[in-house]
């Protein structure tokens, strides 16, 4: 038995198909990130499995249980999208009562210092930032000393500092042995983060691996130049994945930037117009889409 | 085969977690948040608490004399604007704090944790009772000591028990336009409902006073069943007669009334409730 079992899911919204036949497995202790762009259907599936939503068909275990039995729910923490929270109860306040829900509770101190909220236990929620919410949302998730935990697109509100301290405490749960799935638009978050990733595109899962394996797949960086260099010079160079023509400018996937340029300028061939960023994952996943069923 | 099966059942606890959840603590917690929630936003409270006291100031202490069987009509005009009180308590406190919380999206977090439903709904009712007494007592002290109200102390003590149980059963009428008032609409529907409903039922002026067609009117309305439950535990069935120009009819007959919108508010509002629950899955 799996920690997360879900079986031949599929969802409708009137008529678009926001699912279509999902099926994983995730086991004690793994983390996993949800890697897709947006509408990929993350924050269905994530409701699927939070019993928050019902599928069409198909259907979801957690540890076992339905996931609306208290049985699943006492071992769950969530971090949802877009909640809402009473506006004038304090932080305190709140995560003392998310903490009388649960089987099990972890000391309200720890908790607020664990979410970086301990100087803001007092103020109410209304008075909270954006990224202080989203730490909010962290701690109540975590309050109950949950088995799993669900983290829908966690970082989005956050500043670099905020991040990092956030994944480093991801981290600490997981080290205790327990099970995390969090979604990301971002394939450095996922890569940093999860054992494993789940590529999902229009409802669809389209890959499942180790970062490693799914960054083979689709390239983190775009780089994009115009160059005199001939596109099977280009082909051959080291770092360089796939490539594709733009109105006159050359792009190159890539997980090693560097390495392709450092090579280009070293072999005296001409670029100008250059930028490198992190690789659009719709562009990404149309191309992926388009490789898996050639 | 088993080991995997141990793996997953075997809880994955932090070094600091304790055990937590009893349900005494999880409804404790709740209540205690209810509350907190009210009184850091008291114009909503205030306005439910104060109204009626200030109402029964403008319209029951300038009232005088005495009913046949000797009763003050101020005593009488007392238990209309705390039924009045009640009433609206009973309509915000379930109903708009409902949809309010539905708008914001805290129904649904709280539905993703193991806490069962129904202590929610007792943190509202907690809140509503404490509301209601201090409603009560204060309508109690104002027409004690500024209106002269005398009453025997079973007298007292009856009024405060058929008004609290009179409130009670109008709760589920404000469970039911929680549910199923869209939240924006809410509160300009518990308006539209509760304003009339008391007008109606001879809260704000002794129905022998209002036109003959709302006296006609009147015994359809669970409100003026309400009313006619107080009225004649303050003063005697005569009292009440003069003082309303109708019934009252028998007590019971008063109490299944209430009984019965209890009831189907009751269900309504479970429909409601399915409803929201319902859209929200889909
Ligand atoms: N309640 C709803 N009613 C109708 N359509 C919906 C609803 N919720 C989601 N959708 C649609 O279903 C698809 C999947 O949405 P979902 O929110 O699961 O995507 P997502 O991967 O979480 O996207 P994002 O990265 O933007 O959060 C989208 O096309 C979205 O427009
Ligand atoms: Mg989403």
């Amino acid at each position: 038995m799996n920690v997360i079992e879900m079986q031949g899911v599929s969802k409708r919204y009137g008529k678009l198909e926001a699912l279509r036949g999902v099926s994983l497995e995730v086991g004690a202790g793994e983390v996993v990130a949800f890697l897709g762009p947006n509408g990929a259907g993350k924050t269905t599936a994530i409701s699927i499995m939070l019993g928050q939503k019902l599928p069409d068909s198909g259907t979801v275990r957690l540890f076992g249980h339905r996931p609306d039995l208290r049985e699943a729910r006492g071992r769950v923490g969530v971090m949802l999208q877009e909640p809402g929270l009473p506006q004038s109860l304090t932080v305190e306040e709140i995560v003392e009562l998310f903490a009388s829900y649960y089987p099990y509770r972890l000391p309200t101190g720890e908790v607020l210092q664990r979410a970086d909220l301990l100087e803001k236990r007092r103020a109410q929620v209304s008075q909270l930032s954006g990224g202080q919410k989203q730490r909010l949302y962290f701690a109540l998730a975590v309050v109950g000393d949950p088995d799993l935990i669900f983290l829908d697109e966690p970082t989005v509100a956050m500043d670099v500092e905020a991040r990092r301290a956030f994944w480093e405490q991801v981290r600490g749960f997981a080290a205790l042995g327990k099970t995390i799935l969090f979604s990301t638009h971002y394939l450095e978050e996922a890569d940093a983060n999860a054992d494993r990733v789940i590529v999902l595109h229009e409802g669809r899962v389209l890959q499942s691996g180790t970062p490693a394996q799914i960054k083979r797949l689709v390239a983190a960086k775009t780089v994009r130049l115009r160059t005199d260099a001939p596109l099977e010079q280009l082909e051959a160079l080291p770092g360089a994945g796939r490539l594709e023509r733009e109105n006159g400018h050359v792009l190159v996937y890539s997980n090693e930037p560097e390495a392709f340029l450092g090579e280009l300028v070293r072999r005296g061939y001409s670029m100008s117009d250059l930028t490198v960023k992190d690789t659009d994952l719709e562009a990404a996943f149309v191309s992926l889409t388009g490789k898996l069923e050639a | 085969m088993t080991k995997t099966i141990t793996n997953v059942t075997k809880r994955r606890l932090s070094p600091t977690a304790r055990p937590s959840g009893s349900t005494s603590a999880m409804l404790l917690a709740q209540v205690r948040a209810e509350f907190l929630a009210a009184f850091r936003v008291p114009e909503f409270l205030i306005g439910i608490v104060a109204i009626p006291v200030m109402l029964y100031a403008m319209f029951g202490l300038t009232s005088s004399g005495t009913l046949p069987d000797g009763t003050q009509v101020r005593a009488l005009m007392m238990a209309s604007f705390a039924a009045y009180g009640l009433l609206s308590l009973a309509i915000f406190t379930f109903g708009v704090d409902v949809a309010q919380d539905r708008k914001g999206g805290w129904l649904r977090l709280m539905r993703v944790t193991p806490m069962p439903a129904w202590v929610y709904f007792a943190g509202k009712f907690a809140m509503s009772v404490l509301f209601g007494v201090l409603t009560v007592l204060i309508l109690f002290a104002v027409a004690a000591l500024a209106g002269g109200v005398r009453l025997p102390l079973e007298k007292w003590l009856a009024t405060f028990g058929v008004l609290l149980l009179g409130g009670l059963s109008l709760s589920t009428l404000g469970f039911a336009l929680g549910y199923l008032a869209r939240p924006k609409a809410a509160s300009t529907i518990a308006n539209l409902v509760y304003l009339p409903l008391s007008f109606a039922s001879g809260f704000f002026f002794p129905l022998s006073r209002l036109p003959e067609f709302l006296r006609e009117m009147a015994p359809y309305l669970p409100t003026y069943h309400f009313g006619q439950l107080v009225w004649t535990t303050v003063g005697s069935r005569e009292a009440a007669q003069a003082f309303t120009g109708v019934g009252p009819e028998g007590t019971l007959e008063h109490a299944l009334w209430l009984l019965g919108t209890f009831v189907f508010f009751g269900v309504l509002a479970l429909w409601g409730y399915r409803r929201d629950r319902d859209e929200a899955r889909s």
